[in-house]
């Protein structure tokens, strides 16, 4: 099994974006998705990766833990650059192979749209790498404590995902366990056709469902016996405070922002 | 007031099941295994079993909360790479459960699972190659700044979507079938436990 899936992608640390408040980074992040999109030369967009390369280098994230994070995404990136260069017919012809004329504006649209969908993913990615899954729980149940008044199940749903997040690692190793001992007793999961091997999955499964309630059960009666009631009333262990230094950040980014406008092409 | 309490701890209950049965189906979710002659990002994956699950133990509802939580917690763990792959998974996960829970609280039995699986599993193709075809394709041609032709778009939904998704139905419908077959008392059981 996956070893690096356990715990996500998080990366200890101490660093400034370790420290600064979830709710700061998923705000700042869901924004700059949006403001990637209007970068539209050569200035705006150094503006951009300076901002997130920045990010990048203060969090002190070693630079193999983001390329990992990027593997999924490399064939996109790889794939709108290729098909750009192949594809746009603008600019001057700088190379030229018989068959396939390359021209610079392709050339430069690749770059531009492949540099948008690095950037994105490398924020994105800045939130999962320094943020635990915990603190990300406790922030978007923060940011969404206005939906309580139309009634949607914020705390429910705030407590589902800590819970989940809890029992990744638990119901990993069982289902290692369960199919290790399912492999000695010959059940066979990696080769055969299909239909075999979706067959083979039933043994893995029943133990599996009928330990998770089990499971649940003993939870929700240890949670009931120290009073859990509910979301109403109940404080925390470690309450979310905007500090100095989310301040600081916010004011950065205000102003990556304002210089993005200041220059992009309209 | 002993009523009230009783209600309680069952709604308790009910919310740890779920989230735990969302945590099986990210585990699930990570086993996948890519099918030979279709693109690489078309995988199969027995993520949507514990949905199932969850849509016969309690209601079709409770099979969306927990192909929900499983899309959730997999943007939490692995980051939001890719956003509209997440939500063309959950689209897929509810046309796919809620069939087959819809039919099997209205006949019971092992009928009504075929019937409902085969249902959703219509449902699901068609509905992701309709969704692929007006929104999802064009939606990542947008991020790629590349306006897809109509070829392309019809080529990816024929040749991609529409046989992996029947394929991915049939595939989980041959593994769910001998499940519920083996599990059936057990569910009716938890069924009363929670009611």
């Amino acid at each position: 099994m996956n070893n690096s899936m356990i715990i996500g992608q998080y990366v200890p640390g101490n660093s400034l974006i370790h420290r600064l408040d979830p709710r700061t980074k998923i705000t700042i992040i869901f924004f700059f998705v949006f403001i990637v999109f209007f970068a539209n030369n050569l200035v705006s967009y150094t503006i951009l990766t300076v901002f997130a390369l920045s990010s990048m280098f203060i969090s002190r994230v070693p630079i193999r833990f983001i390329l990992k994070g990027l593997t999924p995404v490399w064939f996109l990136i790889v794939f709108t650059f290729i098909l750009h260069l192949f594809v746009t017919k603008e600019g001057t012809v700088f190379f030229d192979l018989y068959l396939f004329q390359f021209y610079t504006g392709g050339l430069i649209q690749g770059i531009a749209i492949s540099m948008r969908f690095f950037l994105l993913i490398l924020m994105t990615s800045m939130l999962t790498l320094t943020t635990t899954p915990i603190e990300i729980t406790d922030a978007i149940e923060d940011m969404l404590h206005p939906l309580k008044k139309v009634k949607f199940p914020v705390h429910e749903l705030a407590l589902m995902m800590s819970i989940s997040l809890r029992f990744i690692p638990t119901l990993m190793q069982e289902t290692d366990k369960i199919s290790k001992a399912q492999a000695s007793r010959g059940v066979d999961f990696r080769t055969g056709p299909i239909k075999e091997r979706a067959k083979a999955v039933v043994p893995l499964l029943v133990p599996l469902f009928v330990s998770a309630f089990k499971r649940a059960e003993e939870l929700a009666m240890a949670m009931e016996a120290r009073g859990y009631q509910g979301g109403e009333g109940r404080t925390k262990l470690r309450e979310l405070k905007i500090e100095k230094r989310d301040i600081l950040v916010y004011l950065l980014f205000a102003c990556a922002i304002a210089g993005l406008f200041l220059t992009r092409n309209y | 007031m002993m009523q009230n309490t009783k209600r309680q701890s069952s709604n308790l209950l009910k919310l740890i099941i779920l989230a735990l049965l969302g945590t099986i189906s990210l585990v699930l979710f990570f086993l996948n295994f890519p099918l030979p002659l279709l693109p690489s990002y078309l995988k199969i994956d027995f993520s949507d079993v514990p949905a199932l699950m969850a849509g016969l133990i309690f209601s079709p509802i409770a099979g969306v909360i927990v192909v929900a939580v499983k899309n959730i917690l997999y943007l939490a763990v692995s980051g939001a790479g890719d956003p509209i792959g997440v939500a063309a998974n959950f689209i897929a996960g509810v046309m796919f459960v809620v069939p087959v829970s819809v039919l099997y609280h209205k006949f019971k039995g092992v009928k009504s699972i075929v019937s409902g699986l085969v249902a959703g599993t219509v449902i699901m193709a068609l509905g992701m190659s309709v969704l692929n075809y007006l929104f999802i394709l064009p939606a990542y041609g947008w991020f790629m700044g590349w306006e897809m032709t109509e070829q392309f778009k019809w080529f990816s939904v024929y040749a991609g979507v529409l046989p992996f998704n029947i394929i991915k139905g049939i595939v989980v419908g041959l593994l769910f079938v001998p499940l519920f077959v083996k599990m059936r008392t057990w569910i009716e059981q938890q069924q009363r436990k929670v009611a």
